[in-house]
């Protein structure tokens, strides 16, 4: 990932440890959303351009922002499935 | 890193935290992707039908049931 390969702040210094840790915390959230990102763009593509046309048409549109709000609310049942009690 | 930082145990357990923190993301990331295949069949619409949400409810369950059923016939090979 090219985030991790960034050099520390403050030249050769190293940081403080608070400093790393939120450093850390930043580029795992922003690796975390490009993942997500990315299956999103794969998933949708999939489910709502089944027949590419010259533009993409209204429905097709409204079709990938309920894809996205979907999927979202998937990855949130999916968790509750895994991490609540049966 | 700095030898001081590698021997200080807040981040080393930070450090720690964040790695299964990220496992677990991992995890939950790979099963939506796979149940989102398996239950999600027509378009998605603008809320989930009781038969979608059901089957990812237990497409979850199943996998984790599937992967120790798997573990253990791995291990008594």
């Amino acid at each position: 990932m090219d985030s991790y390969s960034s050099p520390p702040v403050g030249g050769g210094a190293s940081p403080s440890p608070e400093v790393l840790m939120e450093q850390v915390k930043t580029q795992l959230a922003q690796a975390y959303a490009e993942e997500f990102i990315e299956t999103v763009r794969v998933k949708c593509f999939d489910k709502c351009i089944t027949k590419p046309g010259s533009s993409l048409g209204g429905s097709e549109s409204s079709c990938i922002s309920r894809c996205f709000d979907r999927y979202i609310e998937a990855t949130g049942i999916i968790s509750r499935s895994l991490f609540t009690q049966r | 890193m700095d030898p001081n930082m590698a021997n200080n145990p807040e981040l080393l357990q930070f450090l720690a935290q964040e790695k299964e923190r990220a496992m677990v993301n991992e995890m939950v990331a790979k099963m939506t992707s796979v149940c989102w295949d398996k239950c999600i069949t027509s378009a998605p619409g603008s809320k989930f039908s009781s038969s979608e949400s059901s089957c990812l409810t237990h497409c979850a369950q199943r996998y984790m049931d599937m992967s120790m059923i798997l573990m253990k016939r791995f291990q008594s090979q």
